[in-house]
């Protein structure tokens, strides 16, 4: 890796964690995530399509070369379960049935560890999961189309938050 | 799970207050009761384990040596060629007055131009940050964009690239949903603006706002439904002689392989009904969303267009440069399946219809960006253009590209295929 790749990489650890997993509340670790799903995000955050005011400035001007190549980087990290605290047995049953119910596992693999433009979800920070999917709820965030608005539809907090509880902790 | 609920909010206000939040504040749940959602409406459980998922587009540029054109098949003496590139998730197009080419897009939120000049074309992003800016037309020196939450009109755009837009959402008042509401839009020779009201979901009954088809003076005034029971149109034009509305429609989805067909419908007067959601294709009545008499009163299409395959742009034929037989018939775009385990589509097809639609017949036009032996495809195609010279332009979702088919005097062709 050249040096200008390097720091980019130090660059994107600084907040998201050693090799992506990420240990501040709110930014979410972005280690293992398929490779698409990461270069999208980086395009719609130079965009100014998703809303950010830390990550639109990072990706201004960025190439989709150098997207390309971050991306493939921390596709390739291996990601760990950054739970926050212990596990609520009775919440995350809930989520688990949840997952099944509204069949997260049809996109996302049924292990939750996403493919292609589709996210990895297990081991995902428990905050960010729920901050993420409040967000496609509501309309505020809009990915390569509009599936997780309609998936989303009228899905309560609290059913949000065992979702995230599930999730969060799985490998 | 207040105990949790408590902690997610305090390290949000903690990231907020250090400046890592994202700017979506959580909102309040919607006060109404909200309907179960729309994915998993109309999924049996015999599809509970399907892996069938929207396929990705690619938010990045192609570069002409990676785009395959030479695997694209058309008929004898006609040629297909890149016209232009470098455009990632290009999709309708719509030309100006002086020739300058306007397409929009879906994910990356742009609209581009492309100007041809010499040769060769050079392109620009008139707009970019919307939320999928897939409507484009002209009409008298004005560029139309609709995007999702989003009507825009930029006036003599050929003559000032810095033309600012006039802020039309209000008068459109195209309301808040997302899913399907990425618009194809064109002005009718009846001058009217058309705009689709996709239905929010795969199956359901959709509010009375959506799943239809409507028409609005160019200013958003004057709106009136011209077809009902719609459930996704992304393409339509006019038939030459009737001055008729012909659409495409996307079927329902998660009800296997073999059901259910995507749909080139004719309306023949104001307000008919097309049947969604109860009766679908040529007659088939939803397996859950039931009424009496489902198929009563619903026009059937005048032709299937395959199970799944994203019928998208269509247009009718009235170029001088193709072949007489192509004359006033239909060229329609199919992007292509993804919720259907063998792949269907991913080509251009020829309609040959008459005035009625009836006997109408399809046969593939342009071919090649699929293999039906490894199941994988290679590009989108999204809409069909005819140029001022007859030439066909075809947009490539995928790749980003648009190419330019063209038709070579019979002497001509003879010519390439002895050299070939």
């Amino acid at each position: 890796m050249i040096v200008a790749a390097v720091l980019a990489v130090a660059a994107c650890e600084a907040c998201h964690g050693p090799g992506g997993n990420s240990e501040t509340a709110g930014t979410p670790s972005i280690a293992g995530q398929p490779e698409t799903f990461l270069v999208n995000q980086l395009i719609f955050f130079r965009e100014e399509l998703r809303a950010s005011p830390v990550m639109q400035p990072l990706a201004k001007g960025m190439s989709d070369q150098q997207a390309i190549e971050l991306a493939r980087h921390f596709s390739k990290s291996p990601a760990r379960s950054i739970a926050t605290g212990p596990a609520d047995a009775k919440l995350r049953k809930r989520g688990r049935d949840l997952a099944t119910e509204m069949r997260c596992g049809q996109c996302h693999l049924p292990n939750y560890r996403g493919r292609a433009q589709m996210p990895r979800l297990a081991a995902q920070r428990e905050d960010y999961l729920a901050e993420a999917l409040r967000a496609y709820r509501d309309n505020k965030r809009t990915g390569a189309d509009t599936t997780m608005a309609g998936v989303l539809y009228g899905v309560s907090d609290p059913d949000i938050a065992a979702l995230a509880h599930f999730l969060s902790r799985l490998r | 799970m207040k105990r949790l609920s408590q902690r997610a909010a305090l390290a949000t206000a903690i990231a907020a207050a250090i400046g890592f939040a994202q700017a979506q504040a959580p909102a309040p749940a919607p006060a109404a009761p909200a309907p179960p959602p729309a994915w998993k409406q109309g999924q049996p459980k015999s599809m509970a384990d399907s892996k069938l998922a929207p396929h990705a587009g690619k938010m990045t540029e192609t570069p002409v040596s990676e785009i395959p054109v030479d695997k694209l098949k058309v008929p004898a003496g006609f040629k297909v060629e890149i016209w232009a590139s470098g455009m990632p998730g290009v999709r309708h197009m719509t030309r100006g007055d002086k020739g300058k080419v306007y397409a929009g897009t879906r994910g990356i939120g742009r609209v581009y131009e492309i100007t041809d000049k010499d040769g060769k074309r050079s392109s620009r992003i008139v707009v970019d940050k919307l939320t999928q800016p897939n409507g484009v037309a002209f009409k008298d020196g004005s560029l139309y964009v609709i995007a999702i939450g989003k009507a825009l009109r930029y006036d003599k755009i050929e003559d000032n690239p810095a033309a600012q837009p006039v802020d039309l959402t209000d008068k459109f008042a195209l309301g808040t949903e997302q899913h399907h509401q990425w618009k194809f839009i064109a002005f009718g020779p009846d001058k009217k603006l058309y705009v689709p009201m996709g239905s929010p979901c795969n199956i359901c009954e959709p509010p009375a706002t959506h799943g239809q088809i409507r028409r609005y003076n160019p200013d958003g005034s004057g709106m009136e439904v011209v077809a009902k029971g719609v459930r996704n149109s992304v393409g339509f034009d006019w038939h030459p002689k009737t001055g008729e509305l012909w659409f495409t429609d996307n079927g329902r989805d998660w009800a296997g392989d073999a059901k259910f067909d995507d749909e080139l419908n004719r309306v023949s007067k104001v307000g008919e009904n097309f049947g969604f959601p109860y009766c679908h294709s040529m007659g088939t009545p939803d397996p859950e969303i039931k009424k009496a008499d489902a198929c009563k009163g619903v026009t059937k299409p005048v032709l299937s267009m395959g199970e799944h395959t994203a019928a998208l742009g269509m247009r009718f034929y009235t170029g001088a440069m193709f072949p007489a037989e192509y004359k006033d018939q239909a060229f329609v775009a199919r992007r292509g399946s993804w919720n259907r385990t063998k792949l269907n589509g991913y080509d251009v097809l020829t309609v040959k219809t008459g005035t009625d639609g009836k006997g109408a017949k399809a046969t593939p036009f342009l071919t090649g960006f699929m293999d039906a032996k490894t199941n994988t495809f290679w590009g989108r195609p999204v809409d069909v253009m005819q140029m001022p010279d007859g030439a066909l332009l075809v947009a490539d979702e995928q790749v980003g590209a648009i190419y330019r088919i063209s038709y070579a005097k019979k002497a001509d062709a003879k010519d390439a295929k002895k050299k070939a």
